[in-house]
């Protein structure tokens, strides 16, 4: 009785297009607001390094801002959080602590990626260089 | 089946100490009268009448205790209370309930790995038994609030 | 030259009578790191030990060295699959001490995410069984309608499997109305085809002449030895901590307790089907009856920073029983203890006993059908019933095996 059950449905998945997604040709489809790749907005950033106090994976060090870059204001010390997304558990803790709500979240869930190992080059994006810097070289 | 407890408080085994968030009631007791105690609970609430659901060991530094807090959930209202008793941290040592009730494996086995808490007439009591056994060398019982690990 | 020399016999070669089996912790029947050295006298198994600590991590000792923010996320890390549960636990004991309460829609979001939990875990464990069993198409064919579980809780979360959905005071992201109607339309497949395998579990013959009869456990040893959850409930033990705590919305939420008297592997496997059955329709209930006024994300940027000292002791039910979580604070921003209790250490480790007198081949199925999640038990070791004596015995008396009896010498 059982057995005749399992197998019409055996049968049925033979002629079905598979279930299985082709990744990497086919993406899977996620959610707007998966949890994915998460990084700082240096416009809106102070510098206060809340979240890397926070962070429950210690994924987060606090960096100087290079030279070339202009910094607002309000970041007097030139700090900026650089996330280690090898370590980072995307807890998002980091995005809910913020002070000034500035960090930029992404549904990117491709994480194996070798460009972006920390999240310091998204991060310098969101700045602009100095005028004169590329000049004085 | 909870009214049974309040005979044990009435016949002096156990004292109550109050509460723990939420609602559990504490009870105290002097460490030499745990397996009577265990053997009382057997024979008033029946072996379907409750279940150990785990001892909970806390290093006392301040106090040079080792606090063991046994939580019993009665059956069938799953009520659990405490009992709480304390034993000398430089020599600590309690009779196990091991062959009363054979829940109590594995948090005996667990709190003498990580607290050196002795349970006297318990066979599998062993170190290491997780702790690293450079840890096992040196005698360091890692939940020990003076540990450093 | 040495020729033929006649010896006279001064050794005998000792038979062990028992047979030693590792199984584990790399097996193909065990996902996890774990290792139980069967003893077998032919087929039977005449003595279980189970060895752990394969996997340890000391998290009590680092949610003790963290900040009480920090451990929401350190003890959801405890285990995967459960992982709402844990932090739902851990967060409800430091609410005890902290004295706050969540608004009641955060109440019933997080029963949601619990609920959805609990459906995932219990058919990820009856596909691993069916697999065990060797029953490879339908553990296939259950793991493809977990999926549909999988992105619900996406949806919920924000992640299929780390939740990090609770926070004190509240959750940490809402629904819309557009989510709930997606989360309507998964639930809608997805019931079907749970019903359709619990038919499959009660009516095919392969799963019954495995699962029916193996793996005993008798209602008084289930108190006995502190079996938890749906190992309890299939031997006629009601105990439900959803029911008797009545923690978060479970109080309002209708549900049904799910209990068998059969107390084999199989009546755990049915149990957990019933209840995650009895789940979705608890996902149904809250998604139509979600209160909607009030705030259920708290900043998190507000929250207080002081924690006064006290103790608090938190049950949840676990898809693998009750999960205990004791946390005293002595008013520093760090824990004093942190005591974590799994489902999984009464129901590996106390279960030794339970595999005396069956195949070898019913072992995978009896330990299966606990449950077992190693990464929840991550810090106990060893198990010894009784002394490690090794009988000798006589190879006349060997031959004679392969018979199904019990020699009442060797039960434990």
């Amino acid at each position: 009785m059982g057995k005749s059950k399992i197998l019409s449905l055996i049968l049925r998945n033979l002629i079905r297009k598979p279930a299985t997604i082709q990744y990497p040709r086919e993406k899977p489809w996620v959610e707007s607001d998966f949890r994915g790749r998460q990084y700082s907005d240096l416009q809106k950033c102070i510098g206060c390094g809340l979240c890397r106090i926070e962070c429950p994976a210690d994924a987060i060090v606090m960096k100087k801002i290079p030279d070339e870059y202009e910094v607002p204001k309000k970041n007097a010390r030139r700090l900026f959080p650089v996330i280690d997304y090898m370590k980072c558990v995307y807890c998002y803790r980091c995005v809910t602590v913020c002070p000034v709500r500035a960090f930029i979240t992404t549904n990117y869930f491709e994480l194996a990626d070798p460009q972006h190992i920390t999240s310091e080059e998204l991060s310098l994006s969101t700045l602009r260089k100095k005028a004169g810097g590329e000049a004085s070289k | 089946m909870i009214e049974k407890i309040d005979e044990l408080v009435n016949e002096g085994l156990l004292k109550e100490a109050g509460i723990i968030k939420p609602n559990r009631k504490l009870y105290e007791f002097n460490h030499e009268r745990i397996r009577e105690i265990f053997k009382q609970l057997l024979e008033r609430l029946g072996e379907k009448g409750f279940y150990l659901a785990t001892i909970v060991g806390t290093d006392m530094l301040k106090d040079k205790k080792i606090r063991l807090d046994y939580y019993v959930v009665v059956l069938p209202e799953e009520i659990t209370i405490v009992l709480r008793t304390y034993v000398d941290r430089d020599n600590p040592e309690i009779n196990s309930i091991l062959d009363l009730i054979p829940a109590a494996l594995a948090p005996e086995c667990e709190i003498y790995d990580l607290l050196g808490v002795v349970f006297k007439g318990n066979p599998a009591l062993r170190r290491p038994f997780f702790v690293p056994e450079e840890l096992v060398e040196k005698g360091i019982y890692p939940l020990r609030k003076d540990a450093r690990v | 030259m040495q020729g033929c020399r006649a010896v006279a016999i001064d050794k005998v070669i000792e038979v062990p009578y028992a047979l030693e089996i590792p199984v584990g912790p790399q097996h193909p029947a065990l996902h996890e790191p774990l290792l139980l050295k069967a003893y077998a006298d032919g087929e039977e198994v005449i003595k279980v030990e189970v060895h752990t600590g394969y996997n340890h991590r000391g998290i009590e000792k680092l949610a003790e060295k963290n900040s009480f923010y920090r451990d929401i996320f350190i003890v959801s890390r405890v285990c995967g699959i459960c992982n709402g549960v844990h932090a739902n636990c851990y967060v409800r004991a430091v609410e005890q001490i902290l004295g706050i309460e969540p608004s009641p829609r955060a109440k019933y979001l997080r029963v949601l995410a619990m609920e959805l939990e609990r459906i995932h875990s219990h058919m990820l464990i009856n596909a691993v069984m069916a697999e065990i069993i060797g029953f490879d198409s339908l553990f296939m064919n259950i793991m493809r309608d977990r999926e549909y579980i999988m992105k619900s809780k996406e949806i919920v979360t924000g992640n299929r499997v780390s939740a990090d959905y609770m926070i004190f005071g509240g959750v940490r992201r809402d629904l819309n109305s557009e989510k709930v109607d997606k989360l309507k339309k998964l639930l809608d497949r997805v019931i079907p085809r749970i019903k359709y395998y619990k038919k499959l579990f009660m009516e095919d013959e392969t799963i019954l002449k495995r699962l029916v009869d193996v793996g005993v456990v008798k209602p008084s040893e289930a108190t006995l030895y502190g079996l938890l959850g749906p190992a309890a409930r299939a031997s006629g033990i009601k105990i439900d901590v959803r029911a008797s705590d009545k923690y978060d919305a479970y109080g309002e939420i209708p549900f049904n307790v799910i209990v068998r008297n059969e107390c084999d592997a199989w009546a755990r496997m049915m149990v957990r089907w019933d209840e995650a059955l009895e789940s979705a329709e608890m996902v149904k209930y809250i998604l139509d009856h979600l209160p909607q006024d009030e705030k259920a994300v708290p900043d998190e940027r507000r929250l207080p920073r002081r924690f006064p000292p006290g103790e608090a002791y938190a049950r949840v039910e676990a898809p693998r029983g009750e999960l205990i979580y004791y946390v005293m604070s002595d008013g520093k921003p760090m824990p004093y203890r942190v005591k974590i209790r799994t489902p999984s250490v009464h129901n590996i480790l106390n279960t030794a006993k339970f595999y005396i007198g069956y195949s070898i081949a019913d072992l995978p199925v009896i330990l299966t059908s606990w449950d077992p999640c190693i990464s929840c038990m991550e810090r106990l070791t060893i198990i010894d019933l009784k002394t490690g004596e090794r009988r000798k015995v006589p190879m006349k008396e060997l031959a004679g095996g392969g018979k199904k009896w019990v020699n009442p010498r060797y039960s434990l």
